[in-house]
């Protein structure tokens, strides 16, 4: 338990806490962040987060930002984060599907630029509450 | 329903006011045609009014200092985001930034997003906004540019949706506590506007929190931002990002006072061993709408505490309105009593020298 990770969200700090291990979501792929990690900075994308605490694996959906690991310090800068206890599985799911269908249908540059924000969101969203990819 | 009684009372306040200032000799007539219990009821319904007002002051107080709890609490989020912007800035002097939201292009449209409240009942705060928009929009017109208008606020969105001479491109409501899902829903409307290039320049029109008594409409460009992340208006002054502002609503000697304070947020260079997981240009392209969501709430944030300052101004005006005119009233109503009680001991004396 040496890695302090904590999520901040422009209205609060969502998360602050001792952690084993994180796996990012990042513009590049999933990248996991151990103890002593060398000083870096990388991109978020929309996507989850895994937060390993022990044997624990705790799930936070993260909606795009950037994360500094720096001196076994996690910041994580996000526009919006939301864990599986404040989403429902019904009401996800239901969001995925619209969200999809909405985007596959999208005309335009304008309209496909706003569905694919939609669409990344709600698969954020399905993802924490179904544990998909632990 | 309880709302709208209020509204009612308050309209008859001010009609009421309104009368003696256009000719005072009516006034005085109107009231000396009334009977004494007549202005009693008055009385009554003045002194009820003043209880509502008062009680709206206090209300408007208290929230204030919730939406400055707000300001507090994303005080740490947008420190370290000053300070990562900063950092990466100082290894992206040598290279040319090259984001969508940095892209400076020829402006043929320009989006004003105008932040007004849901309510009424606080003084000009809403008809200073729109003024300043309608303004803003006469003079873009005037060079040939396209004006499209996104209101945020009810107040806004009613006034312009009647003017058919506006184009409206889309409303928000946000109601008593902005968070961060309705700035993001207004960062992504303008987002999409400016990425697919529909607009070229997004400006923001908002009230600056400056203390309980004055607030002013600002204008705020919003989009293109500028790589370092510094906030400018609209003749391109520019203010360092790293310095802000933090208001707070104290008390002194019993009056309600804000105090603020310039913060000023320690900025320093990465270490070199720092590694860019990305190209530094991706990084940058995640900063900034980040960015850009932060700023838009902070000011969905003041222009409410704004908002709450203009009606907490407004109510405390009413109240003192509604005490003046009881005094005013009950010295009528007096007068009107002694005349009575005059008339009758008169009379008496008169039928008792008489007998």
């Amino acid at each position: 338990m040496t890695l302090q990770v904590c999520i901040m969200t422009p209205d609060r700090i969502f998360w602050n806490d001792q952690a084993d291990e994180i796996i990012l979501p990042t513009n590049t792929g999933q990248m996991g962040v151990l103890t002593n990690h060398a000083p870096l900075i990388t991109a978020l994308d929309i996507g989850v987060t895994l937060i390993r605490s022990n044997s624990n694996w705790n799930p936070v959906a993260l909606m795009g930002g950037f994360a500094l690991v720096k001196q076994n310090q996690v910041t994580i800068l996000v526009n919006e984060a939301e864990s599986a206890q404040t989403i429902g599985v019904d009401e996800a799911e239901i969001a995925f599907q619209e969200a999809k269908t909405k985007l596959e249908q999208s005309q335009g540059e304008k309209q496909r630029v706003e569905a694919t924000f939609v669409f990344k969101r709600a698969r954020a969203r399905y993802q924490v509450v179904k544990q998909l990819g632990v | 329903m309880q709302a709208l009684s209020c509204k009612k009372a308050l309209g008859s306040v001010q009609a009421f006011t309104a009368r003696p200032q256009t000719s005072v000799k009516r006034a005085n007539l109107q009231v000396v045609a009334v009977s004494i219990k007549e202005v009693r009821v008055r009385i009554g319904s003045v002194s009820n009014t003043k209880k509502i007002t008062e009680a709206m002051k206090l209300v408007a107080a208290a929230k204030v200092r919730r939406a400055q709890e707000a300001v507090v609490n994303g005080r740490p989020f947008a420190e370290n985001l000053v300070k990562v912007l900063y950092g990466v800035n100082q290894r992206l002097r040598v290279e040319d930034v090259d984001s969508p939201l940095v892209a400076q292009r020829p402006v043929k449209s320009v989006a004003l997003v105008v932040v007004t409240g849901d309510r009424g009942l606080c003084g000009g705060y809403n008809n200073f906004v729109i003024k300043k928009t309608e303004a803003r929009a006469k003079e873009l017109e005037g060079m040939g540019i396209n004006v499209r208008l996104i209101c945020v606020g009810r107040k806004g969105g009613v006034y312009f949706r009647r003017r058919p001479q506006y184009n409206i491109e889309s409303t928000f409501e946000v109601g008593q506590q902005p968070t961060i899902k309705e700035a993001q829903a207004i960062a992504d409307d303008i987002f999409a506007d400016f990425v697919s290039q529909e607009v070229d320049k997004v400006e923001l029109i908002y009230t600056k929190f400056v203390s309980l008594i004055s607030g002013s409409p600002v204008i705020q460009t919003l989009l293109p931002l500028s790589p370092s992340g510094e906030v400018c208006d609209i003749n391109g002054n520019c203010v360092d990002a790293a310095e802000d502002e933090v208001f707070k609503l104290t008390t002194r000697e019993g009056q309600l006072v804000v105090e603020s304070e310039q913060v000023r947020t320690a900025t320093d260079d990465f270490d070199a061993g720092l590694i860019f997981e990305q190209d530094p240009v991706q990084i940058v392209d995640a900063l900034l709408p980040l960015y850009l969501n932060a700023s838009l709430l902070r000011s969905l944030q003041e222009a409410l505490a704004s908002e709450l300052a203009a009606r907490m101004n407004a109510m405390s005006n009413a109240s003192d309105n509604a005490g003046e005119l009881k005094k005013s009233l009950s010295r009528i109503m007096n007068r009107k009593r002694q005349a009575r009680i005059t008339t009758e001991l008169s009379e008496i004396v008169a039928g008792a020298s008489s007998v």
